[in-house]
């Protein structure tokens, strides 16, 4: 308790002028800043082991996952429309070849890696939606740190990425009878979710740059044209040979390539693994500014 | 729910702030705020829009990075404590998940902190019990508050900070909220809010820091910062009274602070006795003399204003 009531100059601009340079910490300067008392007292148990991070993690994740699954409109979008498109696009005659594969399996990937292409980008819708209604400052009044926010929704993102891309393999079993081993099923459907790995950086890039009410039109252009760039509607064998070259230095087309290099007995190769390491590194450092900027000022 | 006295050793201060400074362009929004609160102490911090109660609270809670100076709460950083479900917060507009239940909303927010209360208990305490199921999007302004009360309520704090909490309430709902509050901070715990309803500070603080333009300007007991800063006004029509004049006023003993409209003038007096004295000595023509008892309202306006017209307003106000 203050003894007395102390009341400061109200002189206006006077010689308390603040120095932009000054350091973090100039509370010693301050007569009033004598913290007594061990730093670590209290009267709880700090609760901020690694233990217990890793479960508040996990809870966080968990209670997401719940939320997003009760979305119907996410549902449909990522679960439905692959498959819708999947039934459309891979009819085709018994010869037809798209590169290495006929033209039902080549599509299949295609449209799983468009589902999980949704799945990981709707975290940024998300993080947009929540910043704007301050959930997310909330949030920080828990025990969950801001890294640990981004990488749950990020997370969030890659775990339901898993079922369309599980629907659709299953539709193409269904509908077009193509059938893998349990083997190629894992390693396509692990190629196509590493292919997505710069993707989920810049989900959360769009989530700390865009407004919610312009996320709805930005990512609905930014889905087509992550789509067409990554031969989801037009398969790359049919882009120009120029065209073809462009595409392959952009991240997205390697979603899918790595699915399908998976199908024709091999892997998505060292050149894949370089750009997305590239765009990765790119892009995550954009989302790191982006986070830092929102995490210090608002 | 009464709490144990803290263990031997453990920090005295619920709240410490030491030489806060924060500048957004060019604009110092927080200007060297120091400030120590006991545990058990409701503290209000007060002052008009912009006067940096907001960038205060967010700096106090680890939400804005302060050029200089530093924060504990309870001897921790800002983010130590609400990791230990120290620290509950309403924050200033802050929304609630769209398209979720209120009971499964906190269910979610309760599974992050290390210890919580249950979210039926929570509810009850914040009064609205009985809106467990409903979807976040169809409650009232003043049910959302509450609902808002309850997620701060959630890690059963030490230490409870609101920013302006009762801005979107009728005052039905503002007298419940408070009921709650005080209900809450009888067994000990901290409040510290934000506020510009000056009749909030007064009714419900022990404490209150006003605060302009980033700075603390007063911090004293409710009925000391009362008294300080007017604690009677002096009303008076002088005739004839030119600028000289009127600053002449201010220098009268017992007298903090002149303005003028026309020839009518009032005084604020810290000692209006000797003010009043002075007042008819130096113009024995003084008419329509009024003296009246200060409140919470003239010491704020007294001490936030920058009023133009007024001379002395940049007058340093001393005892």
């Amino acid at each position: 308790m203050t003894g007395n009531p102390t009341i400061a100059s109200t002189t206006a601009g006077s010689s308390m002028a603040a120095d932009p340079t000054a350091a973090s910490a100039t509370a010693a300067s301050t007569p009033a800043a004598t913290f007594a008392g061990p730093l670590t007292g209290g009267t709880r148990a700090g609760g901020n082991g690694t233990a217990d991070a890793v479960l508040t993690y996990v809870r966080y994740v968990r209670s997401e996952i719940t939320r997003v699954w009760r979305n119907t409109r996410l549902l449909i979008f990522t679960l439905l429309l692959p498959i819708i498109l999947f039934g459309a696009f891979s009819a085709g005659s018994e010869g037809d070849r798209l590169g290495d594969l006929a033209v039902a399996p080549y599509i299949m990937i295609s449209m799983a890696s468009f589902g999980a292409m949704n799945a990981v980008l709707g975290s940024a819708g998300r993080i947009a939606t929540e910043r704007s209604i301050g959930w997310n400052r909330q949030l920080r009044l828990t025990a969950l740190t801001g890294p640990q926010y981004v990488l749950a929704k990020a997370t969030t993102g890659f775990t339901l990425a898993v079922l369309p891309i599980v629907a659709v393999f299953v539709a193409g079993d269904a509908m077009r009878g193509v059938r893998l081993s349990a083997g190629t099923y894992l390693g396509a459907g692990a190629s196509i979710l590493l292919g997505l790995v710069p993707l989920a950086a810049f989900a959360i890039w769009l989530g700390y740059l865009v407004r919610p009410e312009n996320m709805q039109a930005i990512t609905g252009g930014v889905f087509s044209l992550l789509a067409l760039a990554g031969g989801i509607w037009v398969p790359v064998e049919n882009f120009p040979g120029w065209l073809a070259d462009v595409v392959k230095l952009l991240p997205m087309y390697w979603s899918a390539q790595a699915g399908r290099a998976v199908l024709a007995g091999g892997w998505i190769g060292g050149r894949g693994l370089v750009t997305l390491a590239v765009w990765t590194v790119v892009l995550g450092a954009a989302a790191g500014r982006a986070y830092l900027r929102d995490q210090l000022r608002t | 729910m009464t709490r144990n006295p803290p263990p031997p050793g453990a920090p005295p201060h619920s709240v410490h702030l030491a030489g806060l400074r924060k500048r957004y362009g060019g604009v110092r929004a927080v200007d060297g705020v120091d400030l120590v609160v006991a545990p058990g102490e409701v503290v209000a911090l007060l002052g008009p829009n912009g006067a940096g109660k907001s960038t205060t609270i967010d700096m106090l809670l680890g939400l804005t990075r302060p050029d200089s100076g530093e924060v504990r709460l309870f001897g921790r950083s800002p983010r130590q404590a609400c990791t230990a479900g120290l620290v509950g917060a309403m924050l200033q507009n802050g929304g609630l998940l769209p398209e979720i239940t209120v009971g499964k909303m906190l269910a979610a927010v309760r599974a992050l902190y290390p210890r919580a209360l249950p979210t039926r208990e929570v509810l009850a305490r914040a009064g609205v019990g009985d809106l467990a199921d409903t979807r976040t999007d169809r409650l009232s302004g003043g049910q959302r508050q509450r609902v808002r009360f309850a997620l701060a309520l959630l890690p059963d704090p030490d230490l409870i900070v609101l920013d302006e909490p009762t801005a979107a309430m009728d005052v039905a709902s503002r007298r419940a909220f408070w009921a709650s509050m005080r209900a809450w901070a009888a067994g000990g715990r901290t409040v510290l809010f934000a506020t510009h309803y000056l009749e909030e500070a007064d009714a419900f603080a022990d404490r209150i820091v006003l605060l302009r333009r980033g700075r603390v300007i007063a911090d004293g007991p409710t009925t000391e910062v009362k008294a300080l800063v007017g604690g009677r006004t002096i009303r008076a029509t002088l005739r004839g009274l030119n600028a000289a004049g009127l600053a002449g006023l201010g220098r009268l003993p017992g007298v903090a602070r002149v303005e003028g409209r026309g020839d009518a003038v009032t005084l604020t007096c810290p000692d209006s006795d000797a003010a009043l004295r002075a007042l008819l000595a130096a113009h024995p023509a003084a008419e329509d003399i009024e003296v009246v008892g200060a409140g919470l309202e003239d010491a704020f306006v007294a001490l936030t204003t920058d009023d133009a017209t007024d001379p002395s307003a940049r007058q340093e106000i001393t005892r």
